[in-house]
C-alpha cells in the first residue's frame, strides 16, 4: 500500500519540485527562428547609505571676550534614503564627549554646537553631545555635493561670553568635534 | 539545382518520344510533382540557413550593494548559434525602461544599468549597447543550435551598474527585464 501510494505520488512530487526549482529561474532562452528572443531578470539592492563633506577647520582667534563668537558653515550632506533623511550626532573629545576645548591643565573652555538642515540657515537647532538628532533632510542629489546644490546643511559653533571670559588669554585651547551623520 | 538535373534527363528521355497512349499528361504530371518536390525542399533549406538562436541565459542577481563608490559588473557566457554557412548575427537590445530604457525599477526611483555585449565567452567588458540599437557584424563560433557540442557557449552578455547610478538612485529593491534579439546576418 505503501509503496503503491509512492509509485503514485513521486512523479508528482517531481514534477512539483522541478516546477519549484524552474520558478527560481526567469531568464527565458529564445527559439530557433529567422530571429530569437531571449530575456533575463536583473535584481539590486541599493543600501542605505549617507555621507557629509565640505567641512571646515574652526578658528576663533583674537576674539573679545566681552561678546560672544559663532562660526557657521554651509557644508554638504547627502543621503539616499526615502526622502533623503537621516540623523545627526556631535560628540567633542572633552570629558563623557562634552564640548569643550582643551588647553594643557587650564580649565576647559565650553562651545556649543548648533544645526540645521539647510544651507545658509540663521535659525539653527541645538545639538546635546552624543545625541541624535533625527528627521533631518537634505537637498543634496550627490554624496559630496559636486553637482545639484553645492552645500545642503548649516553647522554653527558657538563660545559664550562667559566661556570667553574663564579662558586664559594668550593661550590656545584646541579640540575635535564629531559629527556623525546615519541614514533614516 | 541538384533537383533540376533529374528533370532535365527526364525532359530528354525516351519518354517524351514514346507514342502517344493516352496522351503526355502522364510525364507532365510527374515533371509538375518533381517541380513541387524540389519546391518543397528547396524553401525550407533556404529558410534554415537564417535560423539564429540565443540561449544559455541567466539571471542578473546584483545583491544588495553597500559600496556605491564603485561600478559593479556582471557577466556570463551564453549560446548564440547562426545557421549561416557565415554565421554572422545581429543583436538588438530593449529594457523595460521607458522607451525601451536600461533601467530598473524600484526603491521609491529607477536605477540606470548598461548593457554590453562581446562575440566571445567569458568577457567581462565589450561594446556597449543601446536601447534599441542593433550592433550588426558579429560572427558565432557555435556549432550547434543550443551548444551541446562545439564551443559550450560563444558571446558574453555584460550587465554594469556604475557608481554614478549607484549613487543617483534611491536606497531600495530593484528589478527589470532584459530583451536580447538576434537576427541573422
Amino acid at each position: 500500500m505503501t509503496r503503491t501510494a509512492f509509485v503514485r505520488f513521486a512523479p508528482v512530487a517531481l514534477l512539483l519540485a522541478t516546477a519549484a526549482a524552474g520558478t527560481a529561474q526567469a531568464a527565458t532562452d529564445g527559439s530557433l527562428g529567422a530571429t530569437s528572443t531571449g530575456t533575463v531578470t536583473i535584481n539590486a539592492s541599493v543600501a542605505p547609505r549617507v555621507q557629509i563633506s565640505k567641512l571646515s577647520d574652526v578658528t576663533f582667534s583674537a576674539v573679545d571676550a566681552a561678546n560672544p563668537a559663532s562660526n557657521s558653515q554651509n557644508i554638504c550632506v547627502w543621503s539616499n534614503t526615502s526622502g533623503r533623511k537621516y540623523n545627526i550626532t556631535a560628540t567633542g573629545n572633552g570629558t563623557s564627549s562634552a564640548f569643550t576645548l582643551a588647553s594643557g591643565v587650564l580649565a576647559p573652555a565650553a562651545y556649543t554646537v548648533e544645526w540645521a538642515p539647510t544651507s545658509g540657515a540663521t535659525t539653527t537647532t541645538g545639538l546635546t553631545a552624543g545625541s541624535a538628532l533625527a528627521g533631518q533632510s537634505t537637498a543634496a542629489t550627490s554624496p559630496t555635493c559636486s553637482s545639484g546644490v553645492a552645500t545642503s546643511a548649516t553647522l554653527v559653533v558657538k563660545m559664550s561670553a562667559a566661556s570667553l571670559q574663564g579662558m586664559q588669554a594668550g593661550a590656545t585651547y584646541t579640540g575635535v568635534l564629531t559629527l556623525v551623520v546615519a541614514p533614516e | 539545382m541538384i533537383l533540376l538535373v533529374p528533370s532535365m534527363v527526364i525532359a530528354e528521355s525516351p519518354l517524351r518520344n514514346r507514342p502517344r497512349r493516352g496522351g503526355r499528361w502522364l510525364p507532365r504530371l510527374f515533371l509538375a510533382l518533381l517541380g513541387l518536390f524540389a519546391v518543397a525542399l528547396a524553401a525550407p533549406a533556404a529558410a534554415q540557413e537564417k535560423f539564429v538562436k540565443i540561449g544559455n541565459l541567466t539571471d542578473y542577481n546584483f545583491g544588495t550593494i553597500t559600496n556605491l563608490s564603485a561600478d559593479r559588473t556582471l557577466a556570463s557566457s551564453i549560446c548564440i548559434y547562426s545557421a549561416k554557412a557565415t554565421p554572422g548575427y545581429n543583436v538588438t537590445a530593449i529594457g523595460d525602461g521607458a522607451g525601451g530604457a536600461f533601467t530598473l525599477a524600484g526603491g521609491g526611483g529607477t536605477l540606470a544599468y548598461e548593457v554590453q555585449w562581446n562575440s566571445l565567452p567569458n568577457m567581462a567588458s565589450g561594446t556597449t549597447l543601446r536601447p534599441n540599437v542593433t550592433l550588426t557584424g558579429l560572427l558565432t563560433t557555435a556549432l550547434q543550435a543550443n551548444c551541446n557540442n562545439g564551443p559550450p557557449s560563444s558571446a558574453s552578455l555584460i550587465v554594469l551598474l556604475r557608481a554614478t547610478a549607484l549613487q543617483a538612485a534611491p536606497s531600495g529593491t530593484f528589478s527589470g527585464v532584459l530583451t536580447i534579439v538576434i537576427g541573422s546576418e
